[in-house]
């Protein structure tokens, strides 16, 4: 008997091993192999001809310059916001603090591409809503307000990573020691000098992750500069990729490669910085055990104005695009809102949307990879959180890392890489393609919450049920299952929204047939077509609600108390 | 029932070394006792109940319990856990905090298909017997330390085991609440007729709870025995030394007399309890509890056993006189009645009757 489970554990880690690696190491291996060959559907023989083509092109200098203001640009907005916020709400009496959790939580489900083309609906030179606007305003009748400009990216892109950072520094300022601050005050420090004496450089660590963890996602990010970027012909490094592997027939993946080379090693590199932090922040920020929480500190006058600062920002991150997308959806051109605009309000672009079969395929695309990949990631998410919690051998720390490195991928660039894998099988072209791809890069995002689901599943609970006379599969079903469900809810939760609204890889591995909604947005933009797609972008945000809301539904039904007999 | 153990080991490897956490261990638990399992941290406590109950797979050994061998290394015979029958409280209640009290608790039963009726007639009979009538329905979550404590005490009753283990059931409550329930727990079990098995690292709870006690060090068995006479009779340094407070002074035999041993020590020679296994010149250790230093007053010099010291502290603690006194450099501690009118810097003499002066080897 034990014998028999001792053989399942040890087919169990090296299978699930096989499986990440090959998730993980695949795209980055074929992509290097592809930046070292002569063409996407052969080999050929070893050459540097693509490093020597990507990295001698006069343009990139510039385009460098570009992707490092626009990086660390909007990683200091989003982490600067972030802590603002996470001090506001943990430390703080400001009123209506529920508003943060919201902040934090549904800009997440805004599709990054649809934040950024409302922007470019409010704000381009030509017929941006607030051009207009300003417009009408004597004095201002030349006035334009350039949205597709780097200060337009780095504020757009420091918006979408707002939540990100603000996860991190919220819990960390929650748990902060409160007897640190008390003895400075002691000392006779005031609030502000604590702050920024104490406070703050006791919570490096955390400031330090948030702040790398946002360079990750705006060196990867493709929205921003695509839909803000390229029309003001401002390229970075994810859209210059792009633009090597869409320009028709000249397709260079080679160059792609080789130029995607740096970006991923820059992204695996910070990656490893941050996992050093984090591991290291433990050490630093203080759990109390005492377990008070930490005084409030009285905003008093400022309360109010401080207050309206996060009321605006929480407008801006959520109700302003979706208002402004469905606005824009009803009318036949860009005008602002009057009563003329509201005469001629239609339903005309959704009709269009509803009849074009693209815009249908991509919709039936996206809800299968969001349902179907959300469900498969989950599932491969149990058996590793399992094995990196709870076999803790020196193989379940391979699979850790493994599974940890995806959490790197730059999608553009990782796309580039399965290409080269997928060209050579029957998947090329197909759904499956990009299930794989997405499951590949999105991987940690269901590893975590079920991680941290198998952390509080004590092995005591599991083992005095075999001491209670239950087998281990009555021990799976009635213990083990039912304490997981909030994990692998709040998983399939983060998976399927992240697949639904999935651009990045989607715009290297879609082919048509695989179109998929965040796909046929971008052609939407591209081609200017705003009513259209703003139709179907609210079509898209109703999707990823409604798999929110059925996740939690089922959720529900696994009550977390089984109740009787 | 009774419980045989033979030669059991259990090997961990780690960071490329072996630790012995179960030496070739050997033990007979007696049917319907409470035996206690008493060692310091580390020595293996855990992983012999584990390896009883069949959650850990020794390397070597048999173990019997009734008449079922339920381990064999020699044999290949290895009963699961689940069959085994048992009953356990572990050390963190493992409450399951998905479930209320009433599922907790009928959670035996119902893995062993018992009928529904019966189920809810013994659940509440168990719940009433550890005092928790009309917590059925509360969630697992919302109970007290002591509650749960009890709540996991039910569950392990509540499937009438031959045997049930407890690791460490008390650790996790305050210090009065853990008298309390120590007492209840002996009630409990004594009025069952029950085999418990309860390992402990805290020596009043063995000695004040138990029938039996075997104290553990490094993987193995070192002395079993009724508690006091474990406390009197120790013939080992270190269990003389964990059971608890002792002065242990190094001494050379002198002589083997009718009814005692004599030894030379640090402060002086004394008469001691007869030990027959060892013989004059043998180094040995003395064991002297601070509770058998007796104040000697009027003439000393004619008695047995009798040494003059100086009182180098004292602290009144109620009940009794707690210090230290100094005789040749070497300092022992003391306890003794707190009507003495005794203080700090005085010279007295002590004595101590033979019969607790305690020779160990080891
Ligand atoms: N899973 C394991 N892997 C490696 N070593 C282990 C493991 N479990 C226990 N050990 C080691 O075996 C030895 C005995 O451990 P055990 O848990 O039985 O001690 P214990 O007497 O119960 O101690 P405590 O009073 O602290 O609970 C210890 O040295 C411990 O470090
Ligand atoms: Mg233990």
């Amino acid at each position: 008997m034990e014998k028999t489970m001792v053989k399942k554990r040890s087919v169990l880690t090296p299978t699930l091993i096989a499986i990440v690696g090959f998730l993980t190491v695949c795209p980055i291996v074929m992509l290097v192999f592809g930046s070292f060959s002569t063409g996407l559907g052969a080999f050929g023989e070893f050459t540097l001809d693509k490093y020597i083509l990507g990295y001698t092109d006069p343009e990139l200098g510039g385009i460098i310059v570009n992707t490092i203001i626009f990086v660390l640009g909007s990683s200091m907005v989003a982490t600067g916001l972030a802590l603002f916020l996470a001090y506001l709400n943990t430390r703080t009496d400001i009123p209506f603090k529920f508003l943060f959790r919201i902040i934090s939580i549904i800009p997440m489900m805004i599709p990054h591409i649809l934040f950024s083309v409302s922007w470019v609906l409010l704000l381009n030179p030509s017929n941006g809503l607030i051009n207009l606007f300003l417009r009408q305003i004597p004095g201002f009748e030349d006035l334009a307000i350039n949205i597709y400009s780097l200060p337009g990216m780095i504020l757009v892109e420091g918006l979408l990573d707002l939540p990100i950072a603000y996860l991190i520094l919220a819990p960390a300022m929650a748990s902060f020691d409160i007897a640190l601050e008390e003895s400075s005050k002691v000392c006779g420090g005031t609030t502000l000098r604590t702050l920024f004496r104490v406070t703050l450089p006791v919570l490096r660590p955390a400031i330090l992750a948030a702040f790398i963890l946002s360079l990750v996602r705006s060196l990867a990010s493709f929205a921003v500069p695509s839909v803000i970027g390229m029309p003001g012909r401002i390229y970075v490094l994810a859209t210059h990729i792009y633009q090597s592997i869409a320009t028709g027939f000249a397709a260079d993946f080679g160059k792609a490669a080789a130029i995607g080379m740096s970006v991923l090693a820059t992204s695996i590199t910070l990656i490893y910085i941050y996992r050093y932090l984090t591991s290291e922040g433990e050490k630093y920020v203080t759990i109390s055990s005492r377990g008070y929480r930490p005084t409030v500190i009285e905003l008093k006058g400022a309360k109010y104005p401080l207050f309206s600062v996060v009321g605006i920002l929480s407008m801006i991150l959520i109700v302003l695009p979706v208002l402004v997308l469905f606005y824009t959806s009803l009318v036949p051109y860009s005008m602002i809102p009057s009563a003329k605009a509201f005469s001629m309000m239609s339903w005309k672009h959704w009709i269009e949307v509803v009849n074009d079969p693209i815009s249908l395929l991509s919709l039936k695309n996206s809800v299968f990879l969001g349902v179907v990949g959300a469900t498969l990631g989950v599932m491969l998410s149990v058996f590793v959180a399992y094995v990196i919690v709870k076999i803790r051998s020196h193989a379940s720390g391979i699979l850790e890392s493994l599974s940890f490195l995806s959490f790197s991928f730059p999608g553009i660039v990782i796309g580039v890489g399965f290409m080269w894998f997928f060209v050579r099988t029957p998947l090329y072209a197909t759904i499956w393609a990009l299930l794989i791809g997405y499951i590949a890069t999105y991987l940690p995002y269901g590893v975590r919450p079920l991680a941290s689901a198998f952390v509080q599943v004590h092995s005591h609970l599991e083992e005095s049920s075999q001491v209670c006379g239950a087998g281990s599969f009555t021990t799976m079903r009635r213990i083990v299952i039912p304490l997981l469900i909030p994990g692998i809810v709040s998983g399939w939760i983060l998976m399927a929204t992240m697949f639904v609204r999935e651009l990045t890889l989607s715009v290297v591995l879609s082919r048509p047939g695989t179109e998929v909604l965040a796909v046929q947005i971008f052609r939407f933009a591209e081609d200017g077509l705003w009513g259209q797609l703003s139709a179907l972008g609210i079509m898209m945000i109703f999707i990823s609600t409604a798999l929110v809301l059925l996740a939690t539904l089922v959720g529900m039904k696994f009550k977390p108390v089984e109740e009787g007999e | 029932m009774e419980i045989k153990i033979k030669n059991l080991s259990k090997y961990y490897y780690s960071g490329g070394k072996t630790i012995k956490a179960l030496d070739n261990v050997s033990l007979s638990i007696p049917a319907n006792r409470i035996f206690t399992l008493l060692g310091p941290s580390g020595c293996g406590k855990t992983t012999l109940l584990r390896c009883i109950v069949g959650l850990e797979a020794p390397d070597t050994g048999e173990i019997e319990i009734g008449d079922d061998v339920v381990l064999s290394t020699e044999k290949n015979i290895f009963v699961p856990t689940e069959n085994r029958g048992l009953g356990m409280v572990f050390q963190t209640y493992a409450i399951w905090p998905h479930m209320n009290v009433f599922n907790n608790v009928a959670y035996p039963l119902q893995t062993r298909k018992v009928p529904k009726d019966i189920i809810r007639s013994k659940v509440e009979k168990t719940l009433r017997f550890v005092q928790l009538e009309g917590f059925e329905d509360r969630p697992a979550t919302k109970l007290s330390g002591g509650q749960q404590q009890r709540v996991a005490l039910a569950r392990a009753l509540v499937a009438e085991p031959k045997v049930i283990l407890f690791d460490e059931p008390l650790s996790n409550l305050d210090a009065k609440l853990r008298e309390e329930t120590r007492k209840d727990l002996r009630v409990f079990l004594t009025e069952l007729q029950i085999t418990a098995i309860y390992v402990t690292h805290d020596r009043i709870e063995a000695l004040s709870l138990s029938d039996i006690v075997a104290v553990m060090n490094k993987g193995q068995i070192v002395e079993t025995g009724e508690p006091r006479n474990i406390y009197l009779n120790a013939n080992h340094r270190f269990v003389a030394d964990f059971i608890g407070r002792t002065n242990l002074i190094e001494a050379t035999v002198t002589s083997q007399e009718e009814s005692v041993t004599t030894v030379d020590c640090a402060i002086g020679r004394l008469a001691c309890r007869k030990r027959a296994d060892i013989k004059p010149g043998d180094r040995v250790t003395l064991c002297l509890r601070p509770e058998f230093i007796r104040l000697k007053r009027g003439n000393a010099s004619e008695a047995q056993n009798v040494f003059n010291g100086q009182i180098k502290s004292l602290v009144f603690i109620g009940e009794a006189f707690e210090g230290e006194i100094t005789i040749h450099e070497s300092q022992l501690f003391i306890k003794t009645e707190p009507h003495s009118d005794i203080e700090v810097g005085d010279r007295a003499n002590f004595t101590v009757d033979p019969d607790h002066c305690l020779l160990v080897t080891r």
